[in-house]
């Protein structure tokens, strides 16, 4: 009973509840009241209770601006936003052939950035035979215009080892610009350049901060070298490799980085190894000549009036008797058994 | 054996294996055998005095090692008993050549060792062969070291006083 008293309760109030839910309609409007209040000039209201359209919200117009469009020389050349560098730094950049793989004189990057990116660029030379110069330049910085790249890298690139030169824009990596040593041209073709700068652009663009920028820049472009490098030594397949570089670099850089981090290990056995086999070699005579000059010496006692024992012309009989008739008779326990009367007095 | 002979060319090594029956000491017969043994193969130049006479009794399971005035100086009897305790595990299994290998190296280093002790300090082991001081000795000694103390001036001019 108090079973089906309590059911029914809880029809009624759900009922009441569902109904609480409805939305209430909107009120209508009854015969000519709308007429009547639109004549009074205002309807308070008819926006929030009725369906009636929010009217514009009356507002001032402004005049449209008679601006001149930029012309196309003008979105071409944005010079104004480029500063040249300063002509100070210019026989640092191109006076010679860089002497290291980071070439920063305006010092834009910190110090521990700068020594980080060098190294980087120093183990990619030890493993590589296609060296990498990095010239870091500013993101709103160029080139005087009568700097000749092509000249600059004919004159300080036509001799040594292969390279590959990056103008970086520091915060603007899309800018960069790669150029090849002239022993390189020729070989490796200008779509594969531009892929390997795209690529390293797009790379660096993972990164917001310059410095990580160019860190991941740099990483890829060795990478893409690394490519290169294979389809120099003839290694043939290596276009579908050098794709799968572009698409998964953090898989290379897993298989290159135990070679970075123990490049200086094997550097400096092979620079210690010569050194070190002959100083083995050297201890080693020095010890053989050591033992044969010790199994041939001969050694000499001095010879001392001795005193004749016990009537003994030549020996007194000191010495020591060892029993060996039981194993359970151990040496140590037949110690001290010389008798007394041949002692010496 | 040779190698010993070479490496300290003053002093040979002869070994005597047997039994020795009647004669009951070991030792005793060591003694005997180097003060009356004449080696055949022993350089006439190497007397008796500078040998190293190793006993091996296989009978009554007995070894003895004696040696002669010129190395009492260098060798205890203690050095004599390391040697022949090296040997004592072969010989309980009668493999006497073996056991007579570990006692010459062993004996080739002692000897060593002795030989550079003596060139480095003579008179220690020289101290040890000198004869016994005699009483009598003793007294004169300690006479010849005794001066009356000389009188300084001061005490010269008190009794002058």
């Amino acid at each position: 009973m108090k079973r089906a008293i309590a059911m029914s309760a809880g029809m009624i109030l759900s009922g009441l509840i569902a109904r609480a839910l409805e939305e209430a309609p909107l009120p209508a409007w009854n015969g000519t009241e709308r007429a009547d209040l639109e004549s009074s000039g205002w309807i308070p209201g008819a926006i929030l209770l009725t369906g009636d359209p929010v009217p514009d919200e009356p507002g001032e117009v402004e005049p449209p601006l008679n601006v001149e469009l930029p012309s196309a020389e003008e979105i071409i050349d944005d010079s104004k936003l480029i500063n040249e560098v300063p002509e100070k730094y210019l026989a640092a950049y191109f006076a010679e052939r860089p002497k290291t793989f980071l070439m920063d004189p305006q010092e834009l990057l910190g110090p521990s950035d700068f020594r980080d990116r060098l190294a980087f660029l120093n183990y990619h030379a030890s493993d590589s035979s296609i060296d990498l110069y990095v010239y870091v330049i500013g993101g709103d910085q160029e080139f005087p215009s009568e700097v000749r790249q092509e000249e600059m890298i004919e004159r300080c690139f036509s001799e040594g080892r292969p390279a590959l030169i990056v103008y970086y824009y520091l915060g603007a990596p899309q800018r960069s610009e790669v150029y090849l040593s002239p022993s390189l041209t020729d070989v490796i073709s200008a779509p594969e350049q531009r892929r390997a700068l795209e690529s390293s652009i797009l790379q660096a663009f993972e990164k917001t901060d310059p410095s990580g920028q160019l860190e991941r820049f740099l990483v890829q472009m060795s990478i893409r070298i690394y490519w290169m490098e294979r389809k120099l030594s003839g290694a043939s397949d290596t276009s579908d490799e050098a794709q799968g570089a572009t698409i998964a670099p953090a898989a290379h850089m897993v298989e290159a980085a135990p070679a970075v981090k123990f490049q200086w290990v094997r550097d400096q056995l092979r620079h210690f190894a010569m050194p070190a086999a002959v100083l083995l070699g050297i201890f080693l005579t020095a010890f053989g000549i050591s033992a044969w000059l010790r199994l041939r010496r001969r050694y000499r006692f001095p010879e001392f009036e001795v005193e004749p024992r016990l009537g003994g012309a030549h020996a007194a009989g000191v010495g020591a008797v060892i029993s060996f008739a039981s194993a359970t008779l151990p040496p140590a326990s037949q110690r001290d058994q010389v008798p007394d009367y041949l002692r010496r007095a | 054996m040779e190698s010993i002979s070479r490496r300290f060319p003053q002093v040979f090594v002869a070994i005597y294996t047997g039994a020795l029956g009647e004669v009951s000491n070991i030792r005793q017969f060591g003694f005997w055998l180097l003060n009356r043994a004449a080696f055949e193969d022993v350089p006439v130049e190497k007397p008796n005095e500078a040998g190293i006479l190793i006993t091996i009794d296989p009978e009554s399971k007995a070894a003895g090692m004696v040696f002669g005035y010129l190395l009492d100086p260098f060798l205890e009897e203690s050095d004599t008993f390391d040697c022949l305790s090296r040997a004592h595990a072969y010989w309980l299994e009668e493999r006497y050549a073996d056991g007579l290998l570990r006692v010459l190296a062993h004996l080739d280093g002692i000897l060593t060792k002795r030989s550079r002790q003596a060139r480095r300090d003579p008179e220690h082991f020289e101290r040890k062969v000198l004869p016994p001081v005699q009483m009598g000795d003793l007294v004169r000694r300690i006479r010849a070291g005794h001066r009356p103390p000389a009188l300084g001036k001061d005490q010269i001019m008190e009794v002058e006083k």
